[in-house]
């Protein structure tokens, strides 16, 4: 079998601004899915029947779906029944926020719910109100608790941002497809895609098992 | 012993203290239910100002139960609460102006771990009453140097013993400057040997003459600095009266059969 590795320098541009792009989208994704997914878990903790049921079909909903279901979705259906068009990167940006929001949500509402009762009767105690009692002493200690589970999402969520590529966002999966059927360059166009791919992933794997030790709940 | 000495023995076993001021606390009639279960069944009590009271039984009596209707964090069923003479409120935001009259210490301390022992003690006037962080500061520093901590201000809860969490959160309760304290079994989580700051602390207190309800196993305790004594057994005051009288002479049986599984002969 003949190999052509300098297909991957070749196009060592294209992949390098494809691999930015899934950097901006995992990032971009976070950033819009940690303020959202709080926001759900607040609702849905809330005492208030609506916010709290409107708060569980949002997260039983879009966890339910497979990603890429939501994807092809917010690109084909979302345009025709919502009459919303928009650019192929926000498409898949606010498909990758659905889904990230509604696993966030719940790892909020599992970090807020592992805080003993006795910390918010404390707060109370002294006067504060149930609003002020989440924002000064339980959301602080739940975030410490859940900044481990958010490491280990991004990093998931870093690979998932691949799947956008199947509405054409020029981000590091859909760079690599495109390169192999132009050239037919499949084996080396894939290998050189799983090795981007794993040198990205690994550092920031590593990263959240640091984040796992530093910031394991000692009482 | 001498005829004064008489009149003044009579005198503090016969008039309860702060008879002649009006009620802190009154419950009347308070009832309450988890589901079947009845915690409280119809107490009658009332807390005097400048008075401590302690209220003992055996666990599950419903003597930790009525401390937490004091301060709302329970509702009753049945009955009323009254605080400084007008009833509990039921809702919200009226619960919570009664609370901040009232400092609660719990079994578990429940400090917040996440901050300073004198964050912990700020914390209260900084949020609620709105006071600027150098004033809630300082008057934690206060506190904090009242319960013989202030060289710990800095320390977080993880790094000080049971008992001197147990101080900081007696701190904390303070730094509200409340009408009437309320402590939940402060010591029954604590090793014997920090029992005691944590009981003189408490004993300091009822000296400067704050109002304390106190739920407690700790009988010496009650005997030496309580002024009222309450007795519950499920869910019903057994027998209350001045401490000589519920130690030394017992009216009601279940109280003798309690004090006597305590070790306790008067």
């Amino acid at each position: 079998m003949n190999l052509d590795w300098t297909i991957v320098w070749q196009h060592r541009w294209d992949l390098a601004q494809g691999a930015g792009l899934t950097v901006l989208l995992t990032v971009l994704t976070m950033l819009a899915a940690v303020p959202a997914g709080m926001v759900l878990a607040l609702m849905r903790l809330s005492r208030s029947r609506i916010l709290s049921t409107a708060s569980l079909w949002f997260v039983e909903f879009f966890r339910n779906l497979p990603l890429i279901l939501v994807v092809y979705w917010a690109f084909y259906v979302m345009p025709v029944f919502l009459h919303i068009e928009f650019s192929a990167f926000t498409t898949g940006l606010i498909a990758l926020c659905l889904n990230v929001s509604a696993y966030n949500a719940e790892t909020f509402r599992a970090g807020i719910n592992s805080i003993r009762k006795g910390q918010m009767e404390a707060a109370i105690a002294v006067g504060m109100s149930r609003w002020q009692a989440m924002k000064q002493i339980i959301i602080p200690q739940a975030w410490r608790r859940v900044l481990p589970v958010l490491a280990s999402t991004w990093v998931s969520l870093f690979k998932d941002t691949s799947l956008v590529s199947v509405i054409a966002v020029g981000e590091l999966a859909h760079v690599a497809l495109q390169i192999r059927s132009s050239s037919f360059r499949v084996l080396e166009m894939l290998t050189a895609m799983a090795v981007i791919y794993w040198l990205m992933g690994y550092p920031q794997a590593k990263l959240a098992d640091w984040v796992h030790k530093r910031f394991e709940v000692k009482e | 012993m001498n005829s004064d000495n008489m009149a003044t023995r009579t005198a503090s076993h016969s008039e309860r203290r702060g008879a002649h001021l009006p009620p802190v606390v009154v419950y009347d009639n308070v009832r309450k239910l988890y589901g079947e279960f009845v915690a409280i069944d119809g107490v009658s009590v009332q807390v005097n100002k400048g008075e401590v009271m302690c209220l003992i039984g055996p666990s599950g009596s419903g003597k930790s139960t009525l401390l937490r209707c004091t301060n709302a964090l329970e509702t009753v069923d049945g009955g009323r609460v009254l605080f400084d003479g007008v009833p509990l409120p039921t809702d919200e935001t009226n619960a919570r102006k009664v609370r901040r009259r009232m400092g609660m210490v719990f079994q578990n301390f429940e400090l917040f771990p996440h901050k300073s022992a004198l964050d912990n003690v700020a914390i209260g006037p900084l949020t609620v009453l709105g006071i600027s962080e150098t004033e809630a500061r300082a008057r934690a520093m206060k506190l904090l140097e009242k319960v013989g901590l202030a060289d710990k201000a800095g320390n977080f809860p993880s790094g000080l013993s049971g008992g001197q969490q147990q101080r900081v959160a007696i701190a904390r309760a303070l730094a509200m400057e409340p009408e009437v304290m309320l402590f939940d079994e402060p010591t029954s989580a604590l090793d014997p040997e920090t029992i005691g700051e944590v009981l003189n602390v408490m004993k300091r207190l009822a000296e400067e003459g704050m109002t304390m309800m106190v739920v407690t196993h700790e009988m010496a305790f009650a005997r030496r600095v309580a002024n009222w004594v309450v007795v519950f057994d499920h869910g019903k005051v057994v027998e209350q009266g001045p401490p000589g009288q519920i130690f030394e002479n017992p009216t009601a049986e279940r109280t003798r059969d309690f004090l006597g599984h305590l070790g306790w002969n008067g």
